[in-house]
């Protein structure tokens, strides 16, 4: 399990160089800046906004900086010196001032905002992280709800018209776009029965409909693969033993087939986070809801290449713990796999 | 047989007749392919048939889009507002009234009325009556010698106004061709002309273009000569005299870089070497009008001109020539598609004429037709699509392939590549780097970066992964199988080998997941659309029509069309597609077979 955790561990630190590195210089390359308005800036201006962010330092010390760990700014870093080389070592620090050694996304800080003035993007990430995260739980919630009690309906009575209707809305829930969907239940729920509120954040009757919209699309994933898991483990032997041993077919299906046949939905439970997350961008776009996803795509359209870097990387990580976490679960649950076996 | 014949070779002998009864038996047997076997269990599928029915019916019906007699998708109509559908039998809404004449009758709003042919050329008469009109279309007719599309419109103070459409197809656009310019590089101005000796043209302008696009002052053209690498010059000629059959009264050439000695025939001060006018202020401000004529079109196969002349020469009775008017066409294919498209539309001429269906779907909130637009916006959705599963496919077979056959660490080390691919939540960086692409279009228009281009390279780009790791598996079964072994043992070569066994073995899992790509594909599309990032108006796509009918969503009044036909659309066909590429899955997965 250790050595297992470890090299994941690798792996997440090899993929996260890579997505920074190669983000990190496409953004540089890539001419016209967050700070190219209507109007030409003045020079000095121009040259006090570069000394700000460091846009004035050489390549790879921004790099450093931005990755970290060792803060390199000139004004409170132990580690820099002010004509863009290192020393080791800054005594001439005024009295009083703090030092911070550490900083860049390795110390967990993503650097300041190049839009939202006077944020950091931790500020604003910590504003709309949790936001998300509800709305992303909410939604998992009813996907998993929807889809395994779905999925077990039309696995034990197989062809039959719950079977059949049931399967027929699942594959129509895979093949539509959330967005599209969302504008029926908008037009249904809000405006022909006015029970919802049409957009907005804050009460409990405001995240229903995103969390239900988002999670459609996995609900019918997940009910697909529950029926699929449902019909294999239910023709099993021990199932027929169950049977057999005079158990009522509630205890059988619930104790004994549940366990097996939802397998394969825990395997599936990684990338329905990872499209989750992805399903986020439109959902909180059309219901105007202040998460990280429309925050990014507002920072992705205004280039302000802090924000959008800072959302990627904490979602690669935030995918692959989770994905770990949930290989992990996969080896409780089904004693025949081995993490040691990758 | 007899008894006494228990032991020895009796056993199998055999009498002549019999032997010649089996090996004819034997020969008359033929193992099933596997394609046969699929083909019969698709067959039995009876959901999958249909899905593919209807996938190849959809499919026609958007590579026929312009033989459909279906409005323009991106003709506007002065309707302010979105329309509801109408029936079929429906007598169709009267269009509001163009403007009075001498108002406001410009050549924009007459656009409005663009049936949205490929290039369409309007003349437009006043005509005192129905008579006065059939004479102008029989004169239009002869003129252009294609028959004219007769629209009426309204009645104006003296009589009706009249618009004869003729269409034109893309032969006849001013166009040059840059093989006829290049001459290894060497291009001089009069090249251009030499075909028909210089007289037959005049230069109009000609500038030299510099790296940041600010123009340069012709009169310092001979100065410049010896620097004209990185620059472009531009050429404007009009001919002395307009050809007939030749489209190109006005031609402008764009010679590019690498011009050895472009501008020797320009002397200081603008003037020209020849008898051609030089650059004087009055030829300059002739060159901006013909500037702008060029590209609004008016010039276009000279027609306007012909027309105003022909009936200035021989008027007809109760017509007026009011104008000409030309527009692009909406769908810029070029090449083979192009070509299809010009005969379609030809044929679409002949067939039906000026009838074109109603608006059965409803307009969209500019008044375009919502049925067109999603018939054309097909034509989009399926480009996307095969374009980017066409990359996915490149990559992910070789890939995939690669990495099995050679195994052992480059193997492990390929796979682990996939695996980390895997885990980063792509869309985020596909977003990260559409939007920087479009940045650095937007900053580096030189580079000439196709953003359409790159969207779907992106696309294809990263839906590479699944496909790699399936085909991996597959050739690493295959490559141990007793029959491959088997095969190898008979003596089969290893192209044999590879082209008998392996590839329709990698082939049927390669198109059972190319048909669950696709609708993956079109989804993204349409994600991407929503987002902003996808494909740009005015060309339609189904992402942006599910766009639009969301973002037309209110309380007060329900557009509910805009939403039901586009999702329609889309979710019929990728039901389709994903109904299609699980049956595909059970007909072609050699584990199914035999049981059903």
């Amino acid at each position: 399990m250790l050595r297992f955790l470890f090299r994941r561990l690798v792996w997440l630190a090899i993929t996260l160089l890579v997505v920074m590195s190669v983000s990190f210089f496409l953004m540089k390359n890539v001419p016209g800046g967050p700070f190219d308005g209507e109007r030409k800036l003045d020079a000095q201006i121009e040259a006090n906004i570069q000394k700000k962010y460091h846009l004035d330092w050489p390549l790879w010390r921004q790099f450093a900086h931005y990755v970290g760990p060792f803060n390199l700014d000139d004004e409170r870093a132990l580690l820099a010196s002010g004509d863009g080389g290192l020393v080791l070592w800054r005594s001439e620090l005024a009295e009083g001032e703090p030092t911070t050694a550490f900083g860049g996304v390795l110390a967990g800080d993503f650097g300041p905002s190049f839009r939202y003035k006077d944020f950091t993007v931790n500020d604003i990430l910590a504003q709309s992280l949790p936001i998300s995260m509800l709305l992303g739980v909410l939604s998992m919630m009813f996907a998993i709800a929807l889809g395994v009690s779905a999925g077990i309906a039309s696995a034990l009575r197989p062809g039959s018209g719950i079977d059949l209707s049931l399967r027929l809305a699942a594959t129509a829930g895979i093949a539509l776009p959330n967005f599209v969907i969302a504008s029926f239940l908008v037009i249904v729920l809000v405006f022909m029965l006015p029970l919802l509120p049409v957009a907005g954040w804050g009460t409990i009757r405001h995240m229903l409909l995103p969390g239900f919209c988002l999670g459609l699309v996995f609900a019918a994933y997940i009910a697909r693969l529950t029926r699929t898991g449902m019909l294999e483990t239910l023709s099993a032997d021990y199932i027929r033993t169950a049977h057999a041993k005079g158990l009522s077919s509630r205890t059988v299906v619930m104790r004994h087939a549940l366990k097996g046949g939802l397998l394969p939905v825990v395997s599936y439970l990684g990338p329905a986070t990872a499209g989750i997350l992805t399903g986020s961008l439109v959902i909180e776009r059309i219901f105007f809801i202040p998460g990280t996803g429309s925050h990014f795509i507002n920072a992705a359209t205004n280039r302000d290449y802090t924000l959008a870097m800072g959302v990627t990387i904490l979602f690669t990580v935030l995918v692959y713990v989770l994905n770990t976490v949930v290989d992990m679960a996969y080896t409780l649950l089904d004693p025949r796999i081995d993490l040691e076996d990758e | 047989m007899a008894p006494t014949d228990i032991e020895g070779s009796s056993r199998w002998a055999l009498d002549e007749a019999e032997a010649k009864r089996l090996q004819k038996e034997a020969r008359q047997f033929k193992g099933e392919s596997l394609w046969t076997d699929a083909r019969r269990r698709l067959r039995r599928n009876r959901t999958a048939s249909f899905a593919m029915w209807f996938l190849v019916m959809f499919g026609g019906t958007s590579v026929l889009a312009p033989l459909l007699p279906l409005p323009s998708p991106k003709a506007l109509s002065l309707r302010d507002d979105a329309a509801p559908p109408e029936w079929p039998w429906a007598e169709p809404a009267p269009l509001p009234k163009p403007p009075a004449k001498g108002t406001a009758a410009t050549k924009a709003t007459r656009n409005l009325w663009n049936n949205g042919w490929r290039h369409r050329t309007t003349l437009v008469v006043d005509a005192a009556d129905t008579a006065a009109l059939e004479r102008a279309a029989s004169w239009a007719a002869d003129l252009t010698g294609r028959a004219p599309v007769v629209e009426v419109h309204a009645a104006g103070s003296g009589g009706l106004e009249g618009y004869l459409s003729v269409p034109m197809l893309r032969d006849d656009v001013p166009r040059v061709d840059y093989a006829e310019l290049s001459d290894g590089g060497s291009v001089n101005t009069w090249d251009v002309a030499a075909s028909e000796g210089r007289d037959a043209f005049s230069v109009i302008s000609l500038s030299l273009i510099d790296a940041e696009g600010e123009s340069f002052d012709p009169a310092l053209v001979s100065a410049a000569q010896a620097d004209v690498r990185g620059r472009r010059l531009r050429v404007l000629l009009s001919r002395a005299t307009s050809v007939e059959g030749r489209a190109a009264w006005l031609v402008e050439a764009e010679l590019r870089n690498g011009l050895a000695h472009p501008v020797d025939v320009i002397l200081v001060g603008g003037r020209i070497v020849s008898e051609g006018p030089g650059l004087t202020d009055a030829a300059r401000s002739g060159e901006q009008s013909a500037r702008a004529r060029l590209s609004e079109g008016i010039e276009h196969a000279d027609l306007g001109r012909r027309a105003a002349a022909s009936l200035a020469a021989a008027p007809i009775d109760g017509v007026r020539y009011a104008g000409t008017s030309y527009e692009d066409g909406y769908w810029p294919f070029t090449g083979l598609v192009g070509a299809l498209d010009d005969l379609l539309i030809e044929a679409r001429i002949a067939i039906f004429g000026s009838w074109q269906t109603g608006n059965w779907m409803g307009t969209d909130s500019k008044g375009r037709d919502l049925m067109s637009r999603i018939v054309w916006g097909s034509r989009t959705s399926i480009l996307v699509a095969l374009i980017a599963s066409a990359c996915s496919l490149l990559i992910g077979v070789l890939y995939g392939a690669f990495s099995g056959f050679v195994g052992g660490r480059v193997d492990n080390l390929m796979m682990r590549i996939v695996d980390i691919l895997y885990s980063i939540p792509f869309i985020f960086v596909v977003i990260f780097l559409i939007t920087m692409v479009q940045g650095l279009a937007e900053a580096r228009p030189d580079l000439e970066i196709d953003r359409e281009l790159v969207f779907f390279l992106v696309i294809g780009a990263i839906y590479w992964l699944t496909m790699a790791r399936v085909v991996r598996g597959q050739v690493l079964s295959l490559k141990n199988t007793e029959f491959i072994e088997a095969a190898r043992v008979m003596g089969a070569s290893t192209l044999r080998i590879l082209l008998t066994h392996v590839v329709p073995n990698v082939l049927s899992i390669v198109i059972v997941y190319l048909t669950l790509t696709i609708p993956a594909i079109m989804l993204f599309e349409a994600f991407l659309s929503f987002l902003g990032l996808g494909v740009e108006p005015p060309k339609v796509s189904w992402g942006l029509l599910a766009v639009d009918g969301t973002q037309v969503i209110n309380p007060i009044k329900s557009y509910w069309w805009l939403v039901v036909f586009p999702a329609l659309a889309m979710g019929s066909t990728l039901l389709a597609l994903n109904v299609l590429g699980d049956g595909l899955r059970d007909a072609l997965d050699p584990k199914m077979r035999g049981r059903s």
